[in-house]
């Protein structure tokens, strides 16, 4: 190293302790601790309102389906779609805010806000705009699976572990979670002769022109489909992916975190 | 005797106002909340212009109502945007500081606060399309029967409400880069990742609207032509490593500026 780059290193580092000394003092001041916590309430709420749009837009276009609708809330693919599309983002945004801030909140901050965006979307576009029975197409909660994953989180202290335990919880609870909201959907009912159950009937009644019966991604009906063991055996198989899910999102925030860096411009 | 309003007060707030709720960034930052207000209101007019006259006006692109009610908002929110974009991204390039060092701390500080401002209102319109427009969309779509070329939902989320999230996001990212000493000379990759990833989700466009003319007369919302929109959504994870960069440098600039006004005050 020659004698002006050591001197330039010199500078930089006495230039850096100096402004670290200025960071220690201001936390004993009251001017400047006011001014942090404003600038922390502006940039949660900033965080929070895009984080809003980027739920929404990820899980209504891998997952929207099966909530919009009850009659597609079935025991094989929503339990199993839903955790797998809910945890890119949630591992993502996960690794940076527990790396950088060791806040173990994203899980419950993203199923919160997607449960109150899809109230309020679901409201306003599916009753308001289309005329369809709120109870026909209320969406389902995660804030309790998201919980159970950020506790997981702050009682391991190791995303590793927490993947492996909150992950699993979160694809395999979905079904249990929501059980309470659906289970009267799950009546079963006799209609012209042909057994169904009181969702399929909702769906046979309120017609959606462009979404028809045989579109309908869910559990073919068979002689089971009132009994059997697909809760449990999809809640496995959920939480298994979900593992590999959240883990292969968790490796990709790890990358988008190191980006906190400039380039060159060229102009 | 006469008070001035120095650029420290700007940045800090002034003596009086320090204790109060209602002085600092909501007072500093009229311009940016007056815009947002503006763009709710705009927001708010679409959404209920949508809901009255989608299903009246606007089920068949080669009906004539359709070219009285839905065609010349198309092309007037095309215009309106362009010029948007270009006209401020302009100004904010030709109007740039050329030289750092005369970019007081009180100043810098005061424009981070002017940043956050207008990310608010940014995060704002965010929230508000995430509500009221990108499901609307679905809702429409499962209960029509394949609508022709242009579609009322699309009108509003594909020409407005989302290109809207660009076209403030372009200037936003000049400016920060011609005005912040931190940002100057040099490009953020995290902000730049942010402002791409949502701008190539107008191409996305293309493809969506290229994949419905194929008029198919069934609708998957969760459908593969719609995941390219997922993936580009994805640059929203590079929020994070934003906000810690606006983190350091506004942490450190207040924590001079209320040094600066302490020793001042002693």
């Amino acid at each position: 190293m020659s004698e002006l780059q050591l001197e330039e290193s010199r500078v930089k580092e006495a230039k850096e302790a100096k402004a670290q000394i200025l960071d220690m003092e201001s936390l004993n001041n009251p001017a400047a601790m006011k001014l942090y916590r404003r600038l922390d309430g502006i940039l949660i709420l900033v965080l929070f309102t895009f984080l809003t749009l980027g739920i929404q837009i990820q899980f209504t276009l891998t997952a929207g389906d099966w909530d919009y609708w009850v009659d597609w809330k079935d025991r094989r693919w929503w339990p199993l779609v839903t955790p797998l599309t809910l945890l890119m983002p949630i591992g993502a945004f996960t690794y940076g805010i527990w790396q950088r801030v060791r806040l173990p909140i994203m899980a419950t901050a993203l199923t919160t806000l997607l449960c109150l965006v899809a109230w309020g979307s679901h409201y306003l576009n599916f009753y308001k705009f289309t005329y369809f029975p709120l109870t026909f197409v209320f969406p389902a909660t995660y804030i309790g699976v998201g919980i159970l994953l950020d506790c997981a989180l702050v009682m391991t202290r190791s995303l590793v572990v927490s993947a492996f335990i909150g992950a699993g919880l979160f694809g395999a609870l979905v079904y249990p979670l929501n059980w309470p909201l659906i289970a009267a959907y799950r009546t079963a009912v006799e209609f012209n002769g042909t057994l169904l159950s009181l969702a399929d009937l909702m769906g046979y009644e309120y017609i959606r022109t462009t979404t028809p019966e045989y579109l309908r991604i869910i559990e073919s009906s068979t002689l089971r489909t009132f009994g059997g063991s697909v809760v449990p055996l999809t809640a496995v198989f959920a939480g298994f992916v979900s593992i590999v899910v959240y883990a292969i999102f968790l490796w990709v925030g790890s990358y988008v975190n190191k980006l906190v860096t400039f380039a060159k411009r060229i102009m | 005797m006469a008070q001035t309003r120095t650029a420290n007060d700007v940045a800090v707030g002034s003596r009086e106002s320090f204790g109060s709720k209602t002085a600092g960034h909501f007072k500093r930052n009229r311009i940016a909340w007056g815009f947002g207000a503006l763009v709710l209101a705009v927001g708010a007019g679409l959404r209920l212009y949508m809901g009255m006259m989608a299903f009246s006006t606007g089920t068949d692109y080669y009906a004539p109502e359709f070219q009285t009610y839905w065609m010349p908002l198309l092309y007037g929110e095309i215009i309106v945007l362009t010029l948007f974009t270009v006209a401020v991204s302009v100004y904010m390039w030709m109007t740039r500081e050329t030289d750092a060092s005369k970019i007081g701390p009180e100043l810098e500080l005061s424009r981070y606060w002017k940043l956050l401002g207008i990310f608010t209102v940014m995060g704002l319109w965010a929230a508000t399309v995430a509500i009221t427009s990108v499901e609307s969309d679905a809702a429409w779509h499962q209960v029509t029967i394949r609508d022709t070329d242009f579609t009322p939902t699309h009108i509003i989320i594909f020409y407005f409400s989302l290109p809207f999230l660009t076209a403030m996001l372009i200037p936003t990212f000049i400016w920060a880069h011609t005005r912040l000493p931190a940002y100057m000379n040099k490009v953020s990759l995290p902000f730049l990742a942010v402002v791409v990833g949502i701008l190539m989700i107008m191409p996305n466009y293309g493809f969506n609207e290229w994949g419905h003319t194929f008029f198919y007369a069934e609708e998957l919302f969760a459908a593969p032509i719609h995941w390219g929109f997922v993936l580009l959504g994805w640059s929203l994870f590079f929020f994070v490593p934003l906000v810690v960069q606006l983190f350091t440098y506004m942490g450190r600039s207040i924590a001079q500026v209320t040094a600066l006004r302490t020793r001042q005050m002693v």
